[in-house]
């Protein structure tokens, strides 16, 4: 049998997400890395600024209350927990985890992974949060 | 064109189909990790790092010059750096991909090679930079 | 949607009234380009997508062409998509639908005439995977001393039983747009009926597998939209089967790197 008998169709065009909410709620899912990127990049002009002395950092301190920089990382925040809250759902389906024979309810990993996110939080808290 | 040659034409073209991804896996791996990290560590350090940190709503003494060399240029910084730099931009690298797929955008190996290379030289960087301060 | 609030209500067949489909006609001979043709025909709560089908088929317009066979959801044959959503026709009711009904053939797959696609890419693909038990042994002649063959205990049948509950409608393929991108992507029923067998404590065949599912255009291709288990009749979670895929695909991967 040739493998490749069948006929084939062209690819989608480019705008196909744009027709139903679904896949626009996919993209935007996706998009969650670009605000991310923009965070990563300022955390590494923060360490470069850390190793070139404290004048350096205070300036990048100065930098990062600028309104435009500040507004982007609120939306890299929101970002993140949006990716959360579609990427722990996610988990259950990719990884089913059984103890004992016995599957553990979705409902019950997606709660694990936000004890987490409040866990980190936690640590940060006492990390940072105290005078 | 002769049978034999169409024969191994057909061949070939079997062994491309058939050619394995042996590098997906560890993109794909990458990529998950990354992504537990974005999702469970960043919103903690997007929100003290970026936000309460420049607003000023942070103890002074916090994350002053000297606390933050102290904690970043050790081995839990070190730690921290690949969780919360070099595993997310790897997932970030991935969906870029897919997501230029997605759009039809460029080719795919072209993109494979800017966005994964481009996650490598920014985590070396990254990594670098600390090992550096704890050098320095 | 209000799909089960109106599903919870008594279904009445006194309820008769007019509904408006549009139906994308496509007629290979003539004239050439496909068009939307509209009918208006009566319906109750009953009603499904395929009745009213069934209907224009037969009481008004004898020339429009689409599949169907058992109207209950098990053969897979009246695949459609409903305002832009692959839907069966069978398990589609009208009562549900306010306004416009627009009627296209399923996405994705060369159309044929009207409704009536080719899904050969869909079978190729299919066949790929090796959807059946492969067995090391020969078949062995039944001794009645040792009923061994066969046997699977209720756990075991467990891991896989949600994934073999698939029909081959090709709902997935239509909702796919990784598919609708790259058509040679083997897509979520392959794929998903794949894991399906490698799950079979019956089977020996994952290694034969395996190697259609670790490549580009096998599990690799898929980004977890997700639509597929969306519109999933038969509720099989195509995405999740898939993603599992890459988690064993990712294993084999280790293990031949290993094995060198």
């Amino acid at each position: 049998m040739d493998k490749s008998s069948s006929q084939r169709l062209p690819p989608l065009k480019r705008n196909w997400w744009l027709k139903h909410r679904f896949f626009k709620l996919y993209m935007l899912r996706e998009a969650t890395v670009l605000p991310l990127v923009f965070f990563t990049l300022c955390l590494l002009a923060g360490m470069v600024a850390l190793l070139q002395g404290a004048q350096s950092w205070q300036g990048w301190v100065a930098f990062m209350s600028s309104p435009i920089v500040l507004a982007l990382n609120i939306v890299a925040l929101a970002a993140s927990l949006f990716h959360a809250a579609t990427f722990f759902v996610l988990f259950p389906r990719v990884m089913p985890l059984r103890i004992a024979g016995r599957s553990l309810p979705d409902q019950a990993i997606v709660a694990g992974q936000w004890a987490g996110v409040v866990a980190v939080a936690l640590l940060f808290f006492w990390l940072f949060g105290r005078a | 064109m002769s049978k034999p040659s169409m024969d191994r034409l057909s061949m070939n073209k079997q062994a491309a189909q058939h050619k394995q991804a042996f590098d997906e896996p560890l993109w794909w791996g990458l990529f998950s990790a990354g992504g537990v990290c974005f999702a469970v560590i960043l919103p903690a350090v997007i929100l003290f790092i970026a936000i309460l940190l420049p607003l000023g709503l942070l103890p002074a003494e916090a994350l002053s010059y000297e606390r933050a060399s102290a904690l970043l240029f050790s081995v839990p910084g070190f730690l921290f750096v690949g969780a919360v730099v070099c595993l997310p931009l790897f997932h970030a690298a991935h969906r870029l991909r897919h997501g230029l797929f997605d759009i039809s955008v460029g080719n795919d190996a072209l993109n494979k090679k800017l966005m994964y290379g481009g996650a490598a030289l920014l985590s070396v960087l990254a990594l670098g930079l600390v090992i550096a301060g704890m050098l320095g | 949607m209000n799909t089960e609030q109106i599903s919870t209500k008594r279904v009445s067949t006194h309820n008769i009234r007019t509904k408006h489909i549009s139906v994308k006609r496509y007629l290979p001979d003539n004239p050439a380009e496909p068009y939307w043709q509209p009918y208006e025909l009566p319906v109750d709560d009953s009603t499904s997508l395929l009745d009213a089908l069934n209907h224009i088929k037969e009481q008004l317009d004898s020339t429009l062409s689409y599949r169907w066979s058992c109207r209950m959801a098990i053969c897979g044959s009246c695949g459609v998509m409903v305002n832009g959503i692959p839907k069966l026709g069978c398990k589609t009711f009208l009562r549900d639908y306010e306004g416009e009904i627009r009627i296209e053939p399923l996405a994705h797959f060369p159309v044929q005439r009207d409704l009536v696609v080719d899904m050969e890419i869909f079978l190729e693909h299919l066949a790929a995977v090796k959807p059946y038990l492969i067995d090391d042994n020969p078949v062995k002649a039944f001794d009645p001393n040792a009923p061994e063959t066969y046997q699977q205990s209720p756990a075991q049948l467990e891991r896989y039983k949600q994934f073999a509950n698939c029909i081959n409608c090709g709902l997935c393929y239509s909702a796919c747009p990784q598919f609708g991108l790259n058509q040679e992507f083997l897509g979520p029923a392959a794929l998903t009926l794949a894991h399906r067998y490698n799950l079979d404590s019956r089977d020996h065949g994952k290694k034969q597998r395996m190697a259609e599912l670790n490549r580009h255009e096998g599990v690799w291709s898929c980004t977890f939209v997700g639509f597929c288990s969306q519109v999933c009749p038969k509720n099989v979670d195509p995405a999740a089967a898939v993603n599992q895929g890459k988690v064993e695909a990712a294993k084999h991967t280790l293990i031949a790197l290993f094995k060198g």
